[in-house]
């Protein structure tokens, strides 16, 4: 198999990741668009950032090349709005962590579920993929 | 010379690796999750493997925004395990082997491969937890390990196809290493999950059987499989699956399979696990 005869179309293939329900693939677009965000996490993984941020998140935020409307998403730890703006989840992972949240917990709140119902979800066997795979053919 | 032994595939789940660390493993939740490991740790055991090849994908940690590495080999003495946001896991250094690394590295490149070469690298939960997994809490792990870590995070990712191909000049890198090693690769991540947006938590049993199930059947098919369809199927993070492919690829055309599980779930993910073994 060569590339040039197996290779499916740039733009299809992008294309595609937008018709997955609920769902943001991290794509180099939104790679780029997030990229402060995703740097600005990442920085939590040292642990004397991690307590320059509890001591003072704001002042901390303002270090780095963030808008207003990121400080405001991380601050209220929106991760389906940071996720919109770029942010990538193992990138905020470090912002979930530094608040010693739970992981699954911090997942459930994009959700629209209460932790406990999402909680109970997975223990009966996670979200079925039925519905959820194609916004254009609704399967 | 050297020689690829087995092939191991196992989910790489953080959560797996807090329950071994806090002594866990025997609560409700984790010991269904556990159980079927084993039968692998005495596997393991007896065949005392000299170094494993471990393919996993680093989560932001070793590699931010700045620099993101398709594939990546370590060719370090040592890799000290990461603090992720949490301080380190309480697991011993991992040593690795660098003149089997370096002539992986060499001969990936002259078959084309463009590696990218690593000699200072925290490993993560992607490559310790596995380790725990088959190993338990030595004091010292029993292996060197050459970690392989590939981009699944930014898209595109390499396809599955290419992570195949990857793993069959992995191969022949092994076999042409002068010196009689007992070489293992591990393929590590998935199975479905989706830890992001309004569909987190999506788990798709029936597709990861059916993936498990072609690892020692009909596998040709498996390097055809698009990105597009671990998305839909199997969630955002499902992706992590094709690098069960490198490992794959690096078994040669048959395998037998020596133990398989799956079990649902440990934290957001679906965990599968398969020891497979190359027919000659
Ligand atoms: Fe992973």
């Amino acid at each position: 198999m060569t590339a040039d005869e197996s290779r499916e179309d740039i733009h299809a293939y992008l294309a595609a990741f937008d018709d997955i329900p609920g769902t943001t693939v991290f794509t180099v677009a939104r790679a780029r668009q997030g990229y402060w965000i995703n740097q600005f996490a990442m920085s939590l993984i040292k642990p004397e950032n991690r307590a320059r941020w509890k001591a003072d998140e704001k002042a901390y935020m303002d270090e780095w090349p963030l808008t207003a409307e990121h400080k405001a998403a991380i601050q209220a730890r929106d991760y389906n709005c940071l996720i919109n703006m770029g942010g990538n989840i193992y990138f905020l992972a470090k912002i979930i962590s530094t608040d010693g949240q739970n992981f699954l917990h911090a997942v459930s709140t994009m959700t629209g579920m209460s932790v406990e119902a999402y909680q109970a979800m997975m223990l009966a066997g996670g979200r079925a993929p039925d519905g959820v795979r194609s916004i254009k053919e609704g399967t | 010379m050297a020689r690829i032994t087995a092939g191991v595939g196992t989910s790489h789940v953080p959560a797996i690796g807090a329950a071994i660390d806090l002594g866990k493993t025997q609560e409700p939740y984790w010991q269904p999750v556990l159980a079927g490991y084993d039968w692998s740790r005495n596997w393991i055991r007896q065949e005392k493997p000299d170094v494993v090849i471990l393919v996993y994908n680093d989560h932001a940690t070793a590699f931010d925004m700045r620099i993101i590495p398709t594939f990546a080999i370590g060719c370090a003495e040592s890799f000290k395990p990461a603090d992720e946001g949490w301080g380190p896991r309480p697991v011993p250094m991992v040593q690795g082997h660098p003149d089997l690394a370096w002539h992986i590295a060499q001969s990936c490149i002259l078959d084309e491969f463009d590696m990218t070469i690593i000699n200072e690298m925290d490993v993560d939960h992607g490559l310790t937890v596995p380790l725990s997994l088959l190993f338990g809490q030595p004091d010292a792990w029993p292996v060197k390990v050459i970690p392989l870590a590939v981009n699944v995070v930014t898209y595109p990712p390499p396809s599955g196809n290419r992570c195949w191909m990857l793993g069959e000049a992995i191969r022949r890198a092994v076999e042409s290493f002068p010196g009689d090693l007992k070489v293992q690769i591990w393929g590590t991540g998935g199975m479905s999950h989706q830890l992001q947006g309004p569909r987190a938590g999506l788990i798709n049993a029936a597709w990861d059987n059916r993936f498990l199930d072609m690892m020692s059947q009909d596998s040709q098919r498996l390097r055809a499989i698009p990105h597009i369809e671990y998305l839909r199927e199997t969630g955002t993070e499902g992706i992590e699956m094709v690098m069960w492919l490198i490992m794959r690829g690096a078994l040669g055309p048959d395998v037998r399979q020596l133990h398989r599980h799956y079990h649902v779930p440990a934290s957001n993910t679906a965990v599968g696990h398969l020891v497979l073994e190359p027919v000659r």
